[in-house]
């Protein structure tokens, strides 16, 4: 026993006040490992996220600032000759200039045409702008050769050396070796994005059969290179001047500036996780509080002899607040270093998911010191209360303590009428009043358990609504395959090959291409990334009416109208000003027209789109009767049924000469989507039973100290006939009373908490809100927790309670 | 020889509120108490003597009237004052011996020399032993509470209520958990104490015990008789 050890060596510096703390602390092992439990877990929540967090965000920063990211990537119709780079670079607004050119090709892999992202670099020994890091082999890819990004090695089943067969949209399939590797921080990995990514000159893409040439120029721009709209003005800028020059320009690209695709989303996830963090803190803190109290009221007549042998109420408050002082010291001792351990495995495990290499791996030191000034100053604050009321307490109420306080028993009179109701049983009846002895800790013990159990049931209730989500996308979408198509097809002869095919149900055709939101007088400009995907707006052309779509119109209504001008746009390309009837120039390949806004949509998994009729749309881009865009549905939408049918489409249109883009089937986008917030999911569910886990051990403080107070009181009902089982009843119930009360509460917060984390993470992810869903499950669950936590926590202290004989009750002080 | 009085209480009375109603416990009781004396304060159960002995230790503040104690109206302190003061001022000694348990003897006496800061740290443990020598149990110095019988706890309690050196020690039922062959000898160790110069009260119903005291207050019905 430590007590015993502490009792024997000669302590001479150490105050014999501090030495009864310890001995206090060291007498009830299991209770105060579950209060340094209790905060430890909230501690360490915090150094985990917290620690992943400042790592990965500074991480992010880095890697993506160090690949010199373009302010703007201004597209051009025209190919850009060299000199025209050297005068852009002498414009007052421009910092650094490069031409580029990027296109989608194709590879094979496994049996599959997959998409590869090619990048045309002018010149790989001097890169200045949108850079990348070599890795490994060569350092500018020769004539047919290519570098590719690390991360689609494994998309293309590959390694460096190997050869692949690529295809661009004019030319035959070529085969072409992997000359070396780099790393290119602003891309997402391939896996994630299911495409290639390659790097080649010039020369290369032309042997490839491409005609095209460098029609992308890339700035930096010379000053205020962190504000969006500045650097906007200054491309808008350097447009005009190159259409005075006499280049047409197409669009000016300007994503968020020095900010990764992913940033806002870490952000937000990373917030959410915090803000659980902390919540875990309060409640292992109000758990320490409840158990402080309950030792409080356990030592309240060592209390009063203290202070009768002149101790003050300082130097009382002094001596708990010590207490706490080291089991919050323990905890941290604890927490921290597990903390750091996870953390590295957090930051690791995301840099991978981003693509990010860590250079620096440190966590700040802010880390550290908030976890120290939280885990100590929460649990601090949360136990003051009842640290001073108890070392405020008077000396002759310390003294003549006996038990509970009568003053607290005034409340239960509300419950007098409950006597009439002879169902309910004395039993029962004399334990709901005993609730309502102590209202304050009363209202403690509900609000750790009602916290516990909302946040276990939003866990739940969230994952269900994310679930319910993401189902939508099967009702949104009545096809199962869409497959993007390189050029533009007679839609008649893309039909003709597959409406034979056994299992296709049937084929709906439309257009689908680039586009950006322009204003009068303005060069159009998007937040697209260079990879072409984040950030991107699309425009969909789409028979009216459709009957392999079914959308969730929010407002106005679906397209109707085969000739007008309308539009209907989704939750993410809606703008916060825009309503119904308001008029709108969409700039596709470079072509500004105007249309009127008749809808406003709410889609699962799609990009930012606007969605207008095909016939519309043929006035102003391919000529009618053309496709980029098939939508095919199957007679089942099994996935196991749909997988070899995709290859048979693909295979079937390939044959036909017509050159397949990329084929996505319904599944796969579901499972994506899915895939990418399981791990939010998973920690929410977590944390959760970590609640669960705070909550129970709340309880069983609670019901602890109110058997404890009570000892006299059970003496006399002892001596009076109550038997042990009548005994183990009566706290039973008191538990399990409790236990009930803290499910409304729970669950009324779980409402309010659900609504609010829903409306969060489904802006996050969809831009739209999770509709609030009641998971039956995570009731059922809490349910059964609080009743079988409550039980258990009852069943020590009436064992106590009946383990002491009459007479020892009796005389319990 | 006359001692001069080293508690005054002038027309003190004492109320409680209970829920059926406003009870008093004293009822304008002036008394004076000499110094090195001991005094016992005697009635039946609920007289008002433990209300009394609260009132002269500081631990309650009288309703009306006025408590000097040692030149010093305790009625008039703060809480905090009180307690600095009531550390050095009077050793309190309790029926149920009231040692804190995970403490040993030893350190239980030094305790109150470290709450009042009395006494050079250095000090404090060899004023402790010195103590329990003169209440006959240094041996027992190492041990906690828990390992020794009810007379020699109280003798621990006794030590401790003599650490800070008061003038005055106050006991109540001191003798009251212990057998009469136990309660001889600790009533024995009073008036050596107060042979010492120490003003001892000792709260008792136990009759036996009377040829102890040279003064008894007897109390009933919160008047004194």
């Amino acid at each position: 026993m430590l007590s015993m050890s502490l009792c024997q060596q000669n302590l001479p510096l150490m105050k014999i006040s501090y030495l009864k703390v310890l001995r206090d602390l060291t007498s009830d092992y299991t209770k105060n490992s579950m209060l340094v439990l209790s905060i430890a877990i909230g501690v360490f929540g915090i150094g985990c996220i917290l620690g992943g967090y400042s790592v990965l965000s500074r991480e992010m920063t880095t890697n993506y600032t160090s690949t010199l990211p373009a302010s703007a990537t201004i597209e051009l119709d025209d190919s850009i000759p060299r000199s025209l780079v050297d005068r852009v670079k002498r414009l007052p607004v421009v910092k650094e200039a490069d031409r580029r050119a990027t296109l989608m090709a194709r590879m094979y892999v496994n049996g599959r045409w997959y998409p590869l992202l090619l990048f045309v670099i002018d010149r790989f020994d001097d890169l200045r702008i949108s850079t990348f890091h070599h890795l490994s082999g060569a350092t500018e890819p020769a004539l047919g050769t290519m570098l590719v990004e690390r991360t689609a090695l494994s998309m293309m089943e590959a390694k460096e050396g190997a050869t692949l067969t690529v295809k661009t949209q004019p030319g035959g399939p070529k085969s072409v070796r992997i000359a070396g590797t780099v790393h290119d921080p602003a891309l997402a990995p391939a896996w994630q994005e299911q495409a290639g990514y390659g790097y080649i000159t010039l020369e290369t893409l032309h042997w490839l059969g491409e005609t095209q040439s460098f029609d992308q120029l890339k700035i930096q721009v010379a000053s205020d290179g962190d504000s969006a709209p500045r650097i906007t003005e200054q491309a808008q800028t350097v447009s005009a001047w190159l259409a005075k020059q006499g280049y047409k320009v197409g669009e000016i690209q300007v994503p968020p500036p020095n900010r990764h695709p992913h940033q806002s989303q870490m952000s937000s996830i990373m917030t959410i996780f915090i803000v659980f963090s902390y919540l875990i803190l309060l409640l292992g803190s109000i758990l320490v509080a409840t158990s402080i109290a309950t030792l409080m009221v356990k030592q309240v007549r060592q209390i009063g002899v203290m202070k009768t042998i002149g101790a003050t109420s300082g130097q009382i408050a002094g001596l708990y607040l010590f207490m706490i002082l080291i089991l919050c010291t323990v905890a941290l001792v604890i927490g921290i270093p597990l903390s750091r351990m996870a953390a590295s495995v957090l930051y690791t495990r995301i840099a991978n998911l981003l693509n990010l290499e860590l250079t620096d791996t440190r966590i700040p030191a802010w880390v550290l010191l908030l976890q120290i000034a939280t885990g100590l100053l929460i649990p601090l604050l949360v136990t003051a209360f009842p640290v001073i009321r108890g070392s405020r307490l008077p000396i002759r109420k310390a003294l003549d303590n006996y038990g509970v306080s009568q003053s607290g028993q005034t409340g239960a009179s509300w419950l007098a009428p409950l006597s009439s109701i002879r169902f309910l049983g004395e039993t029962f009846l004399l334990s709901l009043r005993n609730v309502f002895r102590q209202r304050t800790r009363l209202a403690m013990t509900l609000g750790l358990l009602a916290a516990g159990g909302a946040m276990f049931m939003t866990a739940l209730n969230v994952s269900s609504a994310w679930d319910t989500n993401l189902r939508r996308i099967y009702t949104q979408r009545l096809y199962d395959l869409d497959i993007r198509l390189t050029n533009p097809t007679q839609a008649s002869e893309a039909i003709a090959q597959l409406t034979h095919l056994k299992g296709v149900r049937q084929i709906e055709v439309g257009y689908f291409a680039p586009a950006s939101m322009a204003r009068q007088g303005s060069f159009a400009v998007t937040h697209t990334y260079p990879d072409k995907g984040h950030g991107s707006f699309t425009i969909q052309a789409l028979p009216v009416p459709t009957r392999l779509l079914n959308p969730t119109i929010l407002e106005g209504q679906w397209l109707q109208n085969r000739t007008a001008n309308e539009v209907v746009l989704n939750q993410l390309a809606r703008k916060k000003e825009q309503k119904i009837g308001d008029s709108l120039i969409l700039s596709i390949a470079g072509k500004p027209t105007a249309w009127r806004i008749i809808g406003f949509t709410e889609d699962v998994g799609s990009p930012a789109t606007a969605y207008v009729s095909a016939e519309a749309f043929a006035k102003i881009s391919p000529p009618t009767g053309r496709t980029t865009m098939l939508r095919i549905a199957f007679t089942n939408r099994d996935r196991t049924y749909a997988k070899p049918k995709i290859n048979e489409i693909e295979n079937r249109l390939e044959q036909a000469g017509i050159a397949v883009r990329s084929s996505v089937p319904v599944w796969l986008l579901h499972n994506a989507i899915a895939a990418h917030m399981k791990i939010l999911v998973n920690s929410l569910l977590a944390m959760a039973i970590l609640m669960a886990l705070v909550g129970t051990l709340g309880l069983l403080s609670t019901m602890s100290m109110n058997v404890l107070e009570r000892t006299r009181e059970i003496g006399v009902m002892r001596a009076i006939g109550a038997t042990p089982t009548r005994i183990h009843k009566l706290i039973m119930w008191e538990g399990l009373a409790i236990g009930g009360l803290s499910l409304t509460l729970g669950f009324i917060f779980s409402l309010l908490l659900s609504t609010y984390l829903g409306r969060f993470i489904g802006q996050m992810a969809f831009r739209t809100p999770l509709s609030l869903t009641i998971s039956p499950l995570a009731f059922g669950i809490w349910v059964s927790i609080v009743g079988i936590g409550s039980y258990l926590a009852t069943v020590y202290p009436a064992r106590r309670a009946n383990r002491l004989t009459t007479r020892e009750a009796l005389a319990y002080e | 020889m006359q001692h001069k009085p080293v508690i005054e209480l002038i027309g003190v009375t004492k109320s409680f509120t209970l829920a059926s109603g406003t009870f008093q416990a004293l009822k304008q009781v002036s008394l004076s108490i000499p110094a090195s004396q001991l005094i016992a304060i005697t009635g039946k159960s609920g007289s008002g003597k433990s209300t009394l002995l609260n009132l002269i230790t500081g631990i309650d503040k009288p309703t009306t009237g006025s408590i000097t104690v040692n030149d010093v109206r305790i009625d008039k302190l703060s809480e905090s004052a009180l307690a600095s003061w009531r550390g050095r001022n009077i050793g309190v000694v309790f029926q149920f011996f009231q040692l804190l348990p995970t403490l040993t003897i030893l350190e239980n006496v030094m305790l109150p020399m470290e709450f009042c800061d009395r006494y050079p740290k250095a000090e404090r443990k060899n004023r402790a032993l010195q103590l329990l020598e003169q209440v006959d149990i240094r041996d027992q110095a190492n041990k906690f509470p828990a390992a020794l019988s009810g007379g020699q706890q109280q003798r621990a309690a006794i030590a401790r209520a003599l650490a800070n050196d008061p003038p005055i020690i106050v006991a109540d039922e001191p003798t009251g958990n212990l057998d009469s062959q136990t309660a001889s000898a600790i009533f024995q160790l009073f008036a050596k104490l107060a042979q010492a110069g120490k003003t001892v009260i000792v709260v008792t119903h136990e009759k036996e015990f009377s040829a102890w005291f040279k003064h008894t207050i007897a109390i009933s019905d919160g008047v004194i008789d």
